[in-house]
């Protein structure tokens, strides 16, 4: 640029970049599959060992996602090596502080839950010995501990959507809906994921009622998930003015919209429906598809939080 | 009373000579494509005589009151002191750069050399210690730039607030900022 005030390449909106939405992404991955893995570990039968592969792969899926995504947005910080401040500096009137101190204890939790169901593989044969005493506790105290977590889960699920919506000068994030949007999607994708994991590694174990019920459960929140996308955008139309400019921009600018409407809504909310409800019951319930639709789902999941990441810091009226 | 530092730019007087931006450089050792204040020239435009003329716009922090970057700071390093300047702590920063996404003024950047989010500070660490005014006000040619207390009726600031009209950009969003603008007010108002 050569205008005489010089460059404005500092004037990009687009501040927070991809590997945040991916943090987005696994954060609610892993409170989607925390969630659901306690939800099926509390249904009749499932509460005791051998463990239903479903909660086998919740149990690893929630650890490792928070902490593969925490790893990401550690290094994405400018000053990773300050990211420590973090930890012991609060504002909590930010969300970030709120979201950091939930992790303080969500982190820790899924992890009791991960040895409680593996206790066999990680304290009784494997080299977690020490920790047999936690892992009691983990089994003796599982309800309590599970409520604490299922409560923190959904903490952690909308706190990404918080995240973004408590900046008040992007229209398109600037909105209530958008932590549900996030929770919904986090825990459509922590059902897929625990889904795939479950009848690829742990097929033997995985209890065939329980994935019905899983991949039931999901198309009903893909619904819901449908449902408030349209809010959102329709809210956005209602407010008027700049707001809706930008909800119209969202929609038909771009690449970004093609990816709204190809790779979230169609691909990650219509196609898994319309599947859903087109194909026979043996193939509906065979294991493949299971799998492909838990696949679809997951690539759709990504593409909503890439979309509202980025369509929501370059459209701003 | 604690003081309150604000600022006026008045649109009528200035003529986008870029002054207070070159001042801002070297008083702030502002390093190379990053600027913590640029003087935007819109136009021409035509006024309704068939006459020509300039908009202005002063790009840089507008020193809000309610600040969106403080509150989303996890670390508190983003914070307004006792005279109402919003800084930024450098050792406290982790540069998660929420504060960069939540201004809604574009008034920061990261400074290459800390990584950590810098912006106007009306010359805090410089100038205004030693009881100076910021470097864009004093070499203003024209002054288009009033500094002064909002808590001394009497500071030049408020005498020239009760004379000229002003305004603040983005009001609605509530931030309250302390950076008042005297809008060109040739060919009508357009805020
Ligand atoms: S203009 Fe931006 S950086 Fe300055 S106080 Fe307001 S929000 Fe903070
Ligand atoms: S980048 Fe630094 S100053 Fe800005 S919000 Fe993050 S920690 Fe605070």
């Amino acid at each position: 640029m050569n205008q005489i005030w010089g460059s404005m390449e500092q004037y990009n909106t687009v501040v927070w970049h991809w590997p945040i939405a991916v943090y987005l992404f696994l954060a609610g991955l892993s409170a989607g599959a925390i969630i659901s893995a306690i939800v099926i570990k509390w249904m009749k039968g499932n509460d005791v060992s051998p463990w239903d592969g479903i909660i086998k792969a919740g149990a690893i899926l929630a650890p490792v996602t928070i902490g593969v995504g925490l790893l990401l947005l550690i290094t994405d910080l400018t000053r990773p090596l300050m990211f420590w401040k973090l930890l012991i500096h609060y504002n909590f009137g930010s969300v970030m502080t709120l979201g950091v101190l939930a992790l303080f204890v969500y982190f820790p939790v899924v992890l009791l839950f991960l040895l409680g169901v593996f206790k066999k593989e990680l304290v009784e044969n494997g080299p977690f010995k020490f920790l047999a005493p936690i892992a009691d506790l983990a089994l003796s105290q599982a309800k309590l501990i599970e409520s604490v977590t299922l409560v923190l889960a959904v903490g952690v699920g909308a706190y990404t959507g918080f995240l973004l919506s408590a900046m008040n000068s992007f229209p398109l994030l600037n909105t209530p809906i958008l932590p549900a949007l996030f929770l919904a999607s986090g825990v459509s994708a922590g059902i897929s994921a625990n889904l795939v994991v479950g009848l690829l590694f742990f097929n033997s174990s995985t209890n065939e009622g329980n994935v019905s019920y899983l991949h039931g459960l999901d198309v009903k929140v893909i619904f819901a998930e449908l449902f408030f996308l349209f809010i959102l955008f329709v809210g956005m139309m209602y407010q008027g003015g700049a707001t809706a400019h930008v909800a119209k921009a969202a929609l038909s600018t771009g690449g970004l919209s093609t990816l709204l409407w190809f790779g979230v809504i169609g691909l990650g909310l219509i196609l898994p429906i319309g599947l859903n409800f087109a194909l026979p019951h043996g193939v509906k319930h065979s294991q493949g598809f299971v799998i492909f639709n838990a696949l679809i789902v997951l690539v759709g999941v990504m593409a909503l939080r890439y979309y509202i990441l980025y369509a929501g810091q370059t459209f701003v009226g | 009373m604690a003081k309150k530092y604000g600022m006026i730019h008045d649109n009528n007087l200035c003529i986008g000579c870029q002054a207070c931006s070159v001042a801002c450089r070297s008083e702030n050792k502002i390093p190379e494509s990053v600027y913590r204040l640029q003087v935007w020239v819109n136009g021409p435009t035509e006024y309704p005589n068939g006459t020509l003329g300039y908009e202005y716009h002063r790009q840089s922090c507008v020193q809000c009151e309610n600040t969106p970057c403080v509150s989303v700071c996890p670390t508190k390093a983003s914070h307004v002191n006792e005279e109402g300047i919003v800084l930024v702590d450098v050792d406290l920063c982790v540069g998660c750069l929420y504060c960069i996404a939540a201004c809604p003024y574009q008034a920061r950047y990261v400074h290459p050399v800390t990584k950590a989010p810098d912006k106007c500070t009306f010359c805090h660490e410089s100038r205004l210690s030693r009881g100076e005014e910021p470097a864009c006000v004093t070499v203003c040619p024209t002054d288009a730039l009033v500094f002064g207390d909002l808590n001394d009726p009497k500071s030049k600031i408020n005498q020239v607030r009760s004379e000229r009209v002003t305004y603040r950009q983005k009001e609605k969003l509530g931030t309250s900022p302390k950076m008042f603008i005297v809008p060109n007010h040739k060919g009508g108002i357009n805020s």
